[in-house]
């Protein structure tokens, strides 16, 4: 294992500048050796950003510059590695857009920002926080991570997270949740709608929340949830036969809240929305 | 000492413990003494807050327009409310930024269950000072957004509206069923967007 001061030391950036990758953009290579669990962030104005694991103690940055009024400005402090795309007098979002594609130890903690996005990162097992306005956000193939996403306008699509604590605030993008479980699943969101299809497993808490957006959410028969929906203004439905509970937070009306259980009921899953519609579906062989 | 200069000195106080010329104010005047009570339970509540983490500049502007209007503090050369950052405004940050973290949740979501409270010396603090303080920011924030990056000033214009008239529906259930746990809840998860948007259009290098 590195410590901090030799990983400083022995740190090595390998910048192959100025190598011509089209009209205008210029690609560059930056290399860091770093320890375990190292924290990578890019903040990108515009353009995308990827993430993708790699074998051994390096971090690869390939950043394609759309143009000569946008700079990459980058450092590594211990076992951190910083990527900043500078925007230049005169630049928009079309010159100052920097393509970054990040390989990096599973490990890493990783925090990317872009306003346009895409963001996407895959086969991590960190800290993962991505943050954007009209960013699409992707997240596939995590274990054990911890996922806080952050968007406005961006669709969120997570896709097999497993053993995940997920965090997601969104104000009009829509949130698809494939195959997510967790000791917590949390959606926050405006308008945006919101659709899960899994297993509400990990005996976790799942707490899918919405201001106006619809929830739709998929499971299977075997499902082992206590599940609670309610949408204050709007309808909710269910597909399932759910033993009823003893007790409710607020009164059950039957257009607007249904509670029980299902199974041994090791997950909790509340579904809320102030004037959404919530619908609870029951996942046929032909969803899977 | 008089009530301006005692409130001039809360944060030294609040700070540093009572001074006999304090202790005798306090004794004295119960407007003083409620705020100061108030502010203390707040500021030892705020330690348990998790430390270092800075509140969104909006936090900043929110305490400085409601201890404006319990008078406070008084217009220097004030010149509107501006969202950037600046050392000045900053005043007594070392104290008061677990407070304004807390005040924000106060100011928020909680704010909400105030009106069941009889307690008043930070009544300031309520939902209606909040929306007139937000109509302001949101310009600010809009104006900001135009500047650094154009094409965003529309997605956040109409994000902040959804998200206004969402709160405004929200308070309106929320006031024939003050005691609805859920609603409560769902508006201050609406707060809790309307501060992601600003953290996301202000927490930028």
């Amino acid at each position: 294992m590195l410590s901090r001061a030799n990983v400083t030391k022995a740190a090595v950036v390998t910048i192959l500048t100025g190598v011509a990758f089209g009209a205008g953009e210029v690609r560059k290579e930056f290399r860091y050796v770093v320890g375990p669990k190292a924290t990578v962030s890019v903040t990108n104005q515009y353009g995308p950003v990827s993430v993708r694991p790699i074998e051994g103690n390096q971090v690869v940055v390939t950043a394609v510059l759309h143009s000569d009024k946008v700079v990459v400005d980058q450092n590594q402090t211990g076992n951190r590695v910083n990527m900043f795309s500078r925007l230049l007098p005169g630049a928009d979002s079309d010159t100052g857009q920097v393509e970054y594609e990040l390989q990096v130890p599973p490990d890493t903690n990783v925090m990317l920002h872009s306003d346009t996005g895409p963001l996407s990162a895959e086969g991590l097992r960190g800290e993962i926080a991505l943050e954007g306005t009209t960013a699409p956000v992707e997240v596939r193939n995590v274990d054990d991570a911890h996922v806080h996403i952050k968007t406005m306008d961006g669709p969120v699509t997570l896709t097999n997270v497993q053993k995940g604590h997920v965090e997601i605030t969104s104000v009009s993008g829509n949130v698809n949740l494939n195959q997510v479980n967790g000791m917590l699943v949390e959606v926050n969101s405006n308008s945006g709608k919101i659709h899960y299809d899994g297993n509400f497993g990990d005996n976790g808490q799942y707490r899918l929340m919405s201001n106006t957006g619809d929830i739709e959410a998929f499971a299977p028969d075997t499902a082992s949830i206590d599940v609670s929906a309610r949408s204050i203004h709007g309808q909710v439905e269910n597909d399932f036969r759910l033993e009823p509970e003893q007790t409710t937070p607020f009164l059950m009306r039957a257009e607007s809240a249904f509670a029980g259980t299902l199974g041994k009921a090791a997950s909790s899953v509340k579904l809320h929305s102030f004037s959404g519609k919530i619908h609870l579906k029951k996942r046929s062989s032909k969803n899977k | 000492m008089n009530c301006a200069e005692f409130q001039g000195l809360l944060p030294e106080i609040l700070d540093s413990g009572e001074t006999p010329e304090s202790k005798v104010h306090i004794h004295s005047c119960p407007e003083c003494s409620d705020l100061y009570v108030e502010l203390r339970e707040i500021s030892q509540a705020a330690v348990q807050l998790r430390a270092g983490e800075e509140p969104n500049q909006r936090v900043w502007n929110l305490i400085e327009i409601a201890l404006r209007q319990e008078g406070l503090i008084r217009d220097t050369a004030w010149a509107g409310p501006t969202l950037l950052p600046t050392p000045a405004r900053r005043w007594r940050g070392a104290w008061l930024a677990p407070i304004a973290a807390l005040l924000l949740v106060m100011t928020s979501g909680i704010a909400v269950l105030q009106h069941v409270s009889q307690r008043q010396p930070l009544a300031a603090l309520n939902q209606a000072s909040t929306i007139e303080a937000g109509a302001a920011e949101d310009q600010e924030l809009l104006n900001t957004i135009g500047e650094r990056a154009p094409a965003l000033r529309a997605t956040y214009a109409v994000d902040l509206r959804s998200i206004d008239s969402y709160i405004h529906n929200a308070e309106d259930t929320l006031k024939s069923d003050p005691t609805d746990e859920e609603a409560q809840r769902a508006l201050m998860g609406a707060y809790e967007q309307r501060a992601m948007v600003y953290e996301l259009a202000f927490d930028r290098p």
